[in-house]
C-alpha cells in the first residue's frame, strides 16, 4: 500500500522520516480516518515521528483543557445552526469527541465563568486536528 | 483558572505549537515560528486591549 523511499528533511525527523507515496485513493482515505480518530497517528504511520508525537500530545491535551474549563462538547442540533457548526468543529478531534459523548462527559456548565473559554479550546482543538488530517493526506499522496 | 490573559496565553501556546510543527519540518524553524506566533498572539492581545481603552465597544 505504501512505498517508503529515502529521506529528505533536516532535523530530528530526518532520522526516521521517509517520503511515503500512497498507491491508491482508498489508502489516502484510510490515512485520513486514522489521523482523524487518533490525533497525530496519521503522521506517526507515515514516519513523521516528531510531528505525530507533538500532535498526539498537544491536541488531546487541548481538548482535555477545554473539558476542564467546563466547556460543552456539542451534539448536532440542526434547529440551531451555530450549535451544529460547533459540533462539526468539535467532531474534528476524532475519538476523544466520541468517547466524551459515549461517557456523557462534556455536558458543560453554562454558568461557569470559564464556559466560553472551554468551548473555544474544544472547538479549536477539533479545527486544528482537521488541519492535521489534511496535512497527513498531503503527505500520504506525496505532495509534501 | 479564570484569568482572561492567562487563558489566552495558554490557548496561544497550544495553537502556536500546532501551527509551527504543522508548517515547518526543521526543529529550529519550528521553534522560531512557534515563538514568533506566540509573541504575535500576546502582542496583538495587548495592542488590541489598549486600543479598546480610547475606543470602547
Amino acid at each position: 500500500m505504501f512505498s517508503h523511499v529515502g529521506s529528505g528533511h533536516l532535523g530530528w525527523d530526518s532520522l526516521v522520516q521517509r517520503k511515503s507515496v500512497v498507491s491508491g485513493g482508498l489508502a489516502g482515505i484510510l490515512v485520513c480516518v486514522i489521523a482523524w480518530a487518533f490525533p497525530g497517528a496519521g503522521h506517526l504511520w507515515l514516519g513523521r515521528v516528531q510531528k505525530g508525537t507533538v500532535f498526539l500530545i498537544v491536541l488531546p491535551l487541548m481538548f482535555l483543557f477545554g473539558l476542564w474549563l467546563e466547556g460543552q462538547v456539542f451534539w448536532f442540533d440542526l434547529s440551531q445552526p451555530l450549535v451544529a457548526l460547533a459540533a462539526l468543529a468539535d467532531l474534528g478531534i476524532g475519538l476523544p469527541y466520541l468517547l466524551t459523548r459515549f461517557f456523557d462527559a462534556g455536558e458543560g456548565r453554562v454558568v461557569a465563568v470559564t464556559y466560553e473559554y472551554g468551548n473555544t479550546f474544544l472547538v479549536a482543538a477539533g479545527l486544528l486536528n482537521s488541519l492535521v488530517v489534511l496535512d497527513a493526506y498531503d503527505i500520504a499522496l506525496g505532495r509534501k | 483558572m479564570s484569568s482572561h490573559v492567562g487563558l489566552m496565553l495558554v490557548f496561544s501556546a497550544f495553537v502556536s505549537v500546532v501551527f509551527a510543527v504543522l508548517t515547518k519540518d526543521d526543529v529550529d524553524a519550528q521553534l522560531r515560528t512557534g515563538v514568533i506566533l506566540f509573541a504575535g498572539f500576546g502582542g496583538a492581545c495587548i495592542l488590541l486591549g489598549w486600543l479598546m481603552f480610547p475606543f470602547p465597544l
